[in-house]
């Protein structure tokens, strides 16, 4: 069923020359630039070249900025296709002209996933795959700890888990700003930074993407937040591990595109449409790969288990909104800073006194000393930025790791230092005092 | 034929260990069977020990980056760009399928005659000691390698028949010229990972104890040390990693991997190897300051190695894997496939230290006979001569991998083929399993597939 995809015919011709039979030769070779894992890179590669006798794919590994660099250069670094899980690069990229236009047949690739459209409304990148953010979690241990299986976000504060949750650093783990976005805009921005506050009093903070995941296969939690794969590739290579998706969550792209200058572009779109073919799709089912497929006619193929996000049982309408999520990663990195990261033991002393005290007040109940403990409680998780003004100081924190405007910044991380640590003091002092007297 | 296999099983005697709580094995069979720490790992080098594995994982970049100037550096030639392109999941690589496909996890070494003996071998004056398929933008790979295939018919005393295919390595689109006359090509697929550590950590006496260069004991086996140039002690030193036990330590191992397949420089080789004739590749690494690897990250990844744990057998106690352990022990294989080592003081990773381990090598170099020769000398090692590899771990191979390749250019596509292709000193041994009653042979692989 190649070619799904092809480039406007009028700047190659492709659909003449694609045509099945036609002994079109590609070029010798192909320059894709990724960040993608070797262990998806090297399948992709490996069946690609079989596919294409002749044709060699050279892969350029480049994290999201150093390739926003290597596109912004007049030949565009001799790359002829970026391929990579990073949400906010391709809008980027498109608007600077880095991109040639792809025509897609949306009869077979439909460009949304669970209610999301995940492509390039104007024609300019594809999605490729895409993955959804939940938990990974170890049934058996938690069992052993009498602790119950978390749901819905929710839950991870609902929970005592000594330790025993394992969260991803938003600063340091490339996929928890969207995951931490899905969860804020699923429970509201204030709701949800309370509930994010009072689960991270309880874990334990993890800084490397694969670690979070790790932490539960190796027995050091019984749950993680995670992006999925890493749950799915775990549970596919055999450990006792379990993925739970919350009903709110969101299935988000990672996306293929054609370079403006490609120099090879008859071998770039070979490689587009292998990517996007179902032989190329049906690799993300791979165990070491299992990412989604945007193709929903590949899931005739897929694993037993595989959760199909075109038919996704048991979620809420719920439209989470990507572009408005893609500004806010910055804002989320430095808030989960200030909020958790900065004085994770203050706020473990924090959260302890006030579970100490709802324990006692719910033996001896005492309305006086409930309502401080409901005041100790907003401010325990209280952040410094209200939702109405999340979209305007997230511009300023939106490239967060490109240090421009840093006097700005440091204004407003002095003021969030300042006004965090007095809420926590005062809420503090409030669930000391709700404490009944013996 | 059932006499025969009766009377194994009543030849043994020793009880198979479970190895169980030993702190180095663990109890595993899926995909990951190679990627798990030791059980033993003290907690406090677990961040360090994940260090290693993100690096052995790493994709390294062309640099300069800006984002990630720790992880640039790759090039200006190389082979692959990260670690597992070749020791997939920490296990062995796959040979390339035939012409139209080329070598991933597959290397071939170059060198030419001249060199001393007992020395280090003599580079390609063109194309250096190890053919780099790929280079960064501007500098022109050295060309494609790959493998064909002929295949022949083998049948055994029982009628079994096997089906062997013998490599014949094919360089095309050399960039630099032809390779010329009278070079020495060795192909290697990259070996698994686990248990590296255990192996460094026993002690070079007990390894010396098992040489018989000269088969005093007239069994016919040998087993010969290589004795190979230690970088960081600037002497020699006993040979232990790499097919042919041309490197004394898992640090040097790792950093000479680092450089000859992803191009990357460390404290240990600060050069990169372009050659008089690679004008692209010398000018790309003039301008490159100090080490692309760090200490540091060097010390990772070699902690990550030697901290690999091996997975715990499988069946050991079944009958049938009983009796094939008697056979293996009884017609020879044993000899190099030494059982059980004991390690000794390792002060780097004190866990290692003073455990009994079963990895089936005795890290020795043994001439396997003209069919496995690749020819090409390395320090002490002949042109058919090659370290026995260890056992250990080998009846998940294909658990792990997506498909099982055995010996040192993956030709075996399964462990019998594997003892078929064995010859010189092992050809004892071969020719039994040739001889072997079926139920035997079943025994001896399932034996193997227990390991």
């Amino acid at each position: 069923m190649r070619p799904i995809l092809c480039l406007a015919a009028s700047l190659f011709g492709s659909a003449l020359f694609l045509a099945p039979g036609a002994g079109w030769a590609l070029e010798d070779r192909v320059v894709v630039m990724t960040s993608y894992p070797d262990d998806l890179v090297q399948r992709f590669e490996q069946a690609f070249e079989r596919a294409n006798p002749g044709t060699d794919l050279q892969i350029v590994w480049k994290p999201a900025r150093d390739a926003a660099v290597e596109l912004s250069k007049p030949d565009q670094g001799g790359i002829d296709v970026y391929w990579t899980p990073s949400l906010g690069s391709f809008p980027r990229m498109r608007d600077a002209g880095a991109f040639r236009p792809l025509a897609v047949d949306r009869a077979v690739l439909p460009g949304a996933v669970d209610g999301q459209f995940v492509s390039d409304r104007q024609g300019f990148f594809e999605a490729f795959e895409v993955a959804g953010y939940g938990f990974i979690l170890n049934p058996a241990n938690l069992a052993k700890h009498g602790v119950p299986q978390p749901s819905t976000w929710r839950d991870l504060a609902a929970t005592r888990w000594g330790g025993r949750l394992a969260l991803p650093i938003a600063g340091q783990v490339g996929f928890s700003g969207a995951l931490y976005d899905v969860l804020l805009q699923a429970e509201g921005w204030e709701a949800g930074w309370a509930l994010l506050a009072e689960a991270a009093a309880d874990a334990t903070l993890i800084g490397g993407g694969g670690q979070v995941s790790e932490s539960v296969i190796d027995g050091h939690a019984d749950v993680a937040l995670t992006v999925d794969f890493f749950a799915r590739s775990a549970i596919a290579n055999g450990h006792p591990v379990t993925l739970v998706y919350p009903p709110r969550t969101a299935f988000l792209p990672a996306q293929v595109a054609i370079t403006k200058s490609a120099p090879h572009p008859d071998a770039a779109r070979a490689f587009v449409d292998f990517a996007l073919s179902a032989p190329g799709q049906t690799l993300l089912f791979h165990p070491d790969i299992r990412r989604y497929p945007v193709r929903p006619d590949v899931y005739a193929q897929a694993p037993a288990g595989t959760v199909n996000p075109f038919q996704r049982a048991g979620a809420e309408a719920y439209a989470y909104d990507m572009e408005k999520g893609l500004g806010r990663h910055g804002l989320i990195a430095e808030l989960f800073d200030a909020l958790i990261v900065r004085d994770h033991d203050r706020l473990k002393t924090l959260w302890g006194a006030i579970h100490a005290a709802e324990t006692a007040l719910a033996a001896k109940p005492d309305p006086e000393r409930a309502a401080r403990l409901a005041r100790a409680r907003a401010l325990a998780g209280f952040v410094p930025v209200g939702g109405a003004d999340v979209d305007r100081i997230a511009a300023v924190f939106y490239q967060r790791r490109a240090n421009t405007n840093p006097d700005e910044r440091a204004v407003f991380q002095k003021e969030w230092e300042t006004c965090v640590a007095a809420a926590h003091a005062e809420a503090l002092d409030l669930a000391r005092q709700a404490l009944p007297t013996p | 034929m059932r006499r025969a296999f009766l009377l194994v099983a009543a030849l043994l005697t020793v009880a198979t260990p479970l190895w169980a709580d030993d702190g180095v094995t663990v109890n595993i069979q899926g995909r990951d069977a190679f990627s798990r720490p030791l059980p033993a790992l003290d907690p406090a080098r677990r961040a360090a020990f994940q260090t290693g594995r993100s690096l052995f994982q790493q994709v390294w970049t062309v640099g300069p980056s800006e984002v990630r100037s720790d992880l640039d550096g790759l090039g200006p030639l190389f082979n692959r760009q990260s670690c597992i392109a070749c020791h997939a999941k920490s296990g062995r690589g796959e040979p390339p399928e035939g012409e139209g496909d080329s070598m991933r996890s597959t290397l071939v070494r170059l060198s030419v005659p001249g060199g001393k003996p007992g020395s280090a071998p003599e580079p390609h004056p063109v194309y250096g000691d190890q053919f780099n398929p790929d280079g960064i933008p501007g500098v022109p790979g050295e060309g494609r390698a790959t493998l064909v295939w002929s295949d022949r018919i083998e049948r055994l005393d029982d009628g079994t028949v096997v089906n062997l295919r013998t490599p014949s390595l094919l360089l095309r689109d050399l960039a630099y010229g032809p390779l010329g006359a009278g070079v020495m090509t060795s192909v290697r697929m990259a070996p698994p990972v686990i248990g590296l550590g255990l192996l460094e950590a026993v002690p070079e006496a007990d390894l010396l104890a098992r040489a018989d260069p000269d088969d005093r004991d007239g069994d016919g086996v040998r087993g010969r040390p290589n004795w190979v140039w230690d970088t960081a002690r600037g002497a020699f030193g006993l040979g232990r990693f790499g097919l042919k036990a041309n490197q004394p330590s898992l640090r040097q191992q790792n950093a000479g991997a680092f450089n000859g397949d992803l191009g990357l420089t460390s404290s240990l080789f600060p050069g990169h190897g372009c050659t008089a004739s690679q004008a692209a590749c010398q000018a790309a690494a003039a301008g490159e300051g100090g080490p692309e690897l760090s200490d540091a990250q060097l010390d990772a990844v070699t902690l990550y190695t030697q901290a690999l744990a091996v997975p715990a057998r499988r069946n050991a106690d079944d009958p049938l894997v009983r009796v094939g352990e008697g056979l293996f022990a009884a017609i020879g294989c044993a000899a190099c496939h030494t059982p059980t080592l004991r390690t000794g003081p390792f002060p780097a990773l004190p866990e290692l230290a003073s455990r009994e381990i079963h990895p089936y090598t005795d890290l020795l170099l043994h001439d396997l006979g003209e069919g496995l020769a690749d020819g090409r000398p390395d320090f002490h090692a002949t042109g058919r001569q090659w370290r026995t590899p260890p056992l250990w771990g080998l009846g998940l191979t294909a658990a792990v991998a997506d498909r099982a390749a055995y010996l040192h250019d993956g030709r075996a596509r399964s462990p019998l083929e594997a003892i078929l292709w064995h010859g010189g000193e092992a050809e004892p041994a071969g020719a039994a399993v040739r001889r072997m009653p079926s139920l035997n042979r079943k025994a001896l692989l399932a034996f193997l597939d227990s390991l």
